[in-house]
């Protein structure tokens, strides 16, 4: 098939635009269900993302007073694009990603964390109360996990000698499960990467019962479901990130989704099993914990890598 | 956290807030996430059921006063039902006052779970809360197959009980007791154990027994520091007298301390339902009481599932009583959150506030206005008004 | 001490059946003794008004069509009734009862509320009294 699309409209459509947006639907509406079988509970409905969506986006945007409307706009779009284009490296559904060259490991980290600064930035914007709180602990958070997050995902990528996200994939399907070599790096991983995506319980910056909705308080229409669905987008691109560099990596879409579902699985199981952890708590956590972990497989895989080369 | 002109940075709860199920402003002011100062705003809710209550006979108050509370309602009528019969000179039958005690005891399982479950809500732990709520189902279908009615139960009249237990029955509560009981003991591992709960717990607001004492704490926040307080055990009521109760106490007096004396309230309310069901004593469900109550006045103590609830009511001799007023557990223990939250994380609050399982509308009775310079306690419907404007602006 | 004590719980959850209650599409039979709509039953009641003196909430009125011939419509306003069962407790002769099977009431209509009890010929009566107000009444001279 030789479709004559120009190029940009079919990064509209692949992997860009509407097929991320979906399938960030489809994996938020997982999500959801899981927790609730988890918690013994019926759970929504397949359409309720897409009708959460709908609704949100055709109610009216209310401007609290005291925001800088440029920004207070300008944010939800940042994070959604910065979210939306981090998608563009990633190998998603097993094919090759859109771009790609040495270092975009790097690239998409820092684009995946926009998020957050957006988040940061629009609770900071407005002179609500809760959402100053919400916006200092979803910074604090983000200091917190981001060291450890990225030196878990360093240590594939070291293993596999590129910074290349597409070249890591390969060398993931060709080698043994990464997991089985750096089960510590794996956990790192998977937890920071719900410290990131602020689930429970790395739920603070948005604990509703102490600061209702934290950073987006103040956020109602459309700029909240842009939040949403960047949201969303960067759950589907955090997990692929993880197959790719842990479970072996993904060769095509039914490798995909068989093994994100799975990790899916764990991350809800995860989500369901734990009281919340307030901010001071997580950041002791990361640092204490995390960060010490992640360092230590990566110096026992440069050790290795070390002692592999003098023994060739 | 303070801005440049040196204001202090307060963080408001209520009176609409996710963490609270009934209206009540708590203003705490905080430095970062650190909390120094805590103030409460209470009254949201006043309904007049006190006034309301002398306007309508015995009986009817009987209904009334159920509907002060929605979760420890059969402690309100039994408090009130026992009064009235002090006053009136009777005292129902055996069989009434351990079928009023076992409805008491179910509802205080009712309560405890539905507690159990709000606090771990508040502490960001949905899948107790699902877990504890689901199994609080049972004791909410036992109340229902009783009296008719989960909530509302009316199981009491002036003189007696309205529902027998059958023997059907006794052994659906045996039944609901066992699956319950096992399930708590998996409530009391899960919270005495999970690192991340016992995190959000453990050495919490810690209330030390003099503090507690000098608070006026009750029910189980006092227990749990340590005060022997316990109206079941100190000035056993109903049939509290044939079945004793044992006290269940802790030390520590922090929120962990609050969840175990809780929970282990359960166990022994399951163990007293079940000596009640053994041993129903055989006799009428009601005595007769006369309509007309002979003038006098009580003061009636019960422990509801939160503490002391007292009842006062006074009568001048006709079938409506001239004056009732009801002081609920959750007024006494207001004070020990604005004393104990001074220097904890904000996250720490909404535990803190859930800590001593407070009931808003309940407590919400009496609005007192003071005139300022003036000792004239009648005012006009203008005065009113102007205060109103006044107190809002 | 240790994480992941509700472990068990939560991977067994995901494969039983959830305690949701599918209400609408799947009903459960009520208690024997639930509290559901009042039910009246006229050719035993005396007209003693007993219910109607302890009623917490105005919910009964009873109209007398005949009182020797102990004729009575009894007006029952469902939705001012708390379902407390006083007014069953109080009646001697048992002609009140409370339906354990008509407990969805729930309705957009006011008028849904107001039940009218009674032998049919007598609430047509009153119904057409209501109509024409001052028909049997005796001419003023």
């Amino acid at each position: 098939m030789n479709l004559s699309l120009h190029p940009l409209i079919l990064l509209l459509l692949f992997p860009g635009g509407l097929f991320l947006l979906n399938i960030g639907m489809i994996y938020e509406w997982a999500d959801r269900k899981l927790v609730a079988r988890y918690q013994n509970r019926q759970g929504p409905r397949w359409f309720q993302p897409l009708a959460d969506t709908i609704k949100l986006l055709a109610k009216e945007e209310i401007v609290p007073k005291g925001v800088h409307k440029g920004l207070f706009f300008a944010l939800p779009i940042i994070a959604l694009t910065g979210a939306l284009t981090a998608g563009l490296y990633v190998p998603l559904f097993g094919f090759e990603p859109a771009f790609s060259f040495q270092g975009d490991l790097v690239v998409t980290l820092y684009l995946l964390s926009m998020m957050t600064l957006c988040m940061g930035l629009a609770g900071a914007n407005t002179v609500s109360r809760f959402s100053l709180v919400g916006a200092t602990r979803a910074l604090t958070q983000m200091f917190s996990y981001e060291a450890p997050f990225l030196l878990a995902l360093l240590g594939p990528a070291i293993a596999a000698g590129t910074w290349n996200i597409g070249e890591i994939n390969n060398f993931a399907g060709q080698n043994l499960w990464m997991i089985i070599a750096q089960p510590i790096g794996f956990v790192v991983a998977v937890v920071g990467l719900m410290g990131k995506l602020e689930l429970p319980p790395f739920d603070a910056p948005e604990a509703e019962t102490e600061i209702v909705a934290g950073a987006l308080t103040e956020y109602s229409g459309r700029g909240f479901a842009l939040f949403r669905i960047g949201k969303d987008v960067e759950l589907v691109i955090g997990l692929t990130l993880v197959v790719v560099f842990y479970l072996g990596g993904i060769s095509n879409p039914i490798w995909f989704i068989v093994k994100s579902a799975g990790l899916l699985l764990v991350v809800a199981a995860l989500q369901s099993m734990f009281a919340r952890l307030k901010i001071d708590q997580t950041v002791g956590l990361w640092w204490r914990l995390g960060a010490l972990m992640a360092l230590l497989q990566l110096v026992a895989i440069i050790l290795g890598r070390y002692l592999g080369a003098l023994i060739r | 956290m303070t801005n440049s002109s040196g204001e202090k940075f307060v963080v408001p709860i209520g009176p609409q807030h996710p963490a609270l199920k009934e209206p009540g402003q708590f203003q705490f002011t905080v430095d970062g996430e650190i909390v120094t100062g805590a103030s409460i705003r209470l009254g949201f809710v006043h309904r007049g059921i006190e006034k309301a209550c002398e306007s309508r006979n015995y009986t009817q108050d009987l209904y009334l006063l159920e509907r002060v509370c929605g979760i420890c309602s059969h402690v309100h009528a039994t408090a009130f039902a026992l009064g009235v019969e002090k006053l009136a000179g009777v005292e129902a039958p055996p069989r009434a006052e351990a079928i009023r005690v076992l409805g008491g005891e179910l509802e205080r399982i009712h309560s405890h779970l539905l507690w159990l479950g709000v606090a771990a809500h508040e502490g960001g732990f949905d899948t107790l809360f699902m877990y504890t709520w689901r199994d609080r189902e049972v004791v909410m279908d036992l109340l229902e197959s009783i009296s008719g009615s989960r909530v509302h139960y009316s199981l009491n009249v002036i003189g007696g009980v309205k529902y027998d237990i059958t023997d059907k029955m006794a052994d659906e509560i045996r039944r609901g007791m066992d699956f319950l009981e096992e399930r708590t003991h998996y409530y009391m591992k899960v919270v005495t154990t999970d690192d991340t709960f016992v995190g959000r717990t453990r050495g919490v607001g810690i209330m030390t027994k003099e503090h507690a004492e000098r608070l006026g704490a009750v029910g189980p926040t006092a227990r749990a520091s340590g005060v022997e307080r316990d109206i079941r055990f100190n000035a056993p009521y109903s049939a509290y007298k044939e079945f004793p109760i044992n006290m269940i106490m802790d030390t520590t007096g922090d929120l962990e301390a609050r969840f175990i004396v809780r929970i282990k309230e359960l166990f022994e309310c399951y163990r007293l339902i079940r000596e009640i069901l053994d041993n129903l004593p055989e006799s009428d469900l009601t005595v007769k009481v006369k309509r007309r109550i002979p003038a006098g006045e009580v003061i009636s103590r019960v422990e509801a599932p939160r503490g002391e609830l007292l009842y006062y009511i006074q009568s001048d001799g006709s079938d409506m009583p001239a004056r009732v007023k009801a002081r609920t557990p959750s007024l006494c223990n207001w004070a020990t959150i604005s004393d104990v939250a001074i220097g904890h994380k904000l996250a720490d609050m909404p535990m803190l506030l859930v800590g001593i399982d407070p009931c808003f509308s309940c407590n919400d009775r009496l609005v007192q206005v003071n005139r300022p310079n003036q000792t004239d306690l009648n005012w006009s419907w203008d005065d009113l008004r102007r205060y109103g404007i006044e107190y809002y602006r | 001490m240790g994480i992941g004590a509700l472990l068990g719980d939560v991977v067994r959850s995901l494969f039983s059946k959830p305690a949701t209650e599918q209400y609408p599409f799947v009903r459960y039979a009520a208690p024997d003794r639930l509290r559901g709509k009042l039910v009246y039953d006229p050719e035993k009641c005396s007209g003693c008004q007993l219910c109607i003196k302890d009623c917490p909430s105005n919910a009964i009125e009873l109209l007398v069509v005949d009182k020797k011939a102990k004729k009575f419509v009894m007006r029952y306003h469902a939705d001012r009734c708390v379902y407390c069962a006083q007014c069953v407790d109080n009646c001697r002769f048992e002609c009140l009862n409370m339906s354990n099977e008509q407990w969805e009431l729930a309705s957009t209509d006011k008028a849904a509320f107001e039940v009218m009890y009674g032998k049919d010929e007598d609430i047509e009566y009153l119904l057409q009294r209501a109509a024409q107000p001052g028909a049997d009444e005796p001419p003023c001279e």
